[in-house]
């Protein structure tokens, strides 16, 4: 797995890449909350992530839970098939919410 | 009943570090046996939480013992075999996946596994220790 983490001033946008498995999940839960502390709203890119087991979709509940309950915005980037298959499998994509560009996700967060 | 083929035996060490090797060594040998790609990235799902199931649960994450993989294609069946070396699981009640309607983290390997494979069980080992999990998957021609 790859990270990127890019900070605009109100959100942060973490691109994803490579495969997020048992191995790889701490670094991504740690890189999702490290966001989320700096009180901005987090969009994840999953538009590369080729795989993604549960341990990687638990991160991303825990990411989507935190920023509920700090009333931040969190959303997923062009989801990736295999990502997609994994989050439909689990009933997840109906929890999420899901974004085509970035532009839509900044439109909608509270000013 | 078509005769049973071995495709693949392939042992490894418990850890998740070692599971990308296990997923590439699944994915080649799945490579001859369907041309869905869908369907091979849901196998290799499935094995995976499977495994991760062992390495979590049975072991511990104590990063001992082995996981040994076998891949089977009898007719139109896949059947894929993983045993361990833990403690032996009695019931197969904890391969049941919690419900879906709690979001939380954690807890959705068996819901993906018995979503996914067609039929998922303990086998009967005769060892005192260890743990042989089946899981069968009809390929679509």
């Amino acid at each position: 797995m790859k990270s990127n983490l890019r900070s605009e001033i109100s959100y942060d946008v973490l691109d994803l890449s490579g495969e997020i498995d048992l191995h790889h999940s701490p670094e991504l839960r740690k890189k999702i909350l490290g966001s989320l502390k700096n009180k901005k709203s987090l969009l994840i890119n999953m538009e590369d992530v080729s795989y993604i087991d549960s341990s990687g979709i638990a991160s991303l509940v825990e990411g989507f839970q935190t920023a509920k309950e700090n009333k931040l915005s969190f959303g997923l980037l062009r989801i990736s098939e295999p990502a997609m298959q994994v989050l439909t499998l689990t009933r997840l994509d109906k929890v999420f919410t899901l974004y085509d560009s970035i532009d839509q996700f900044q439109s909608q967060l509270q000013p | 009943m078509a005769a049973a083929e071995k495709l693949l035996e392939f042992q490894f060490p418990a850890r998740s570090d070692h599971l990308c090797i296990l997923r590439e060594k699944l994915r080649e040998v799945l490579g001859t046996c369907s041309s869905s790609e869908e369907l091979r990235n849901c196998i290799v799902l499935a094995v995976g939480e499977a495994c991760m199931n062992i390495i979590e649960h049975a072991y511990c994450n104590n990063d001992q013992g082995d996981i040994i993989l076998e891949v089977e294609k009898q007719g139109n069946n896949m059947i894929f075999r993983l045993t361990d070396f833990a403690h032996r699981k009695s019931c197969e009640e904890e391969m049941v996946g919690r419900p879906l309607e709690e979001i939380r983290p954690g807890g959705l390997g068996c819901h993906i596994i018995n979503e996914i494979m067609d039929d998922v069980q303990l086998i009967d080992c005769k060892t005192k220790y260890g743990n042989v999990l089946q899981m069968k998957k009809k390929l679509d021609i």
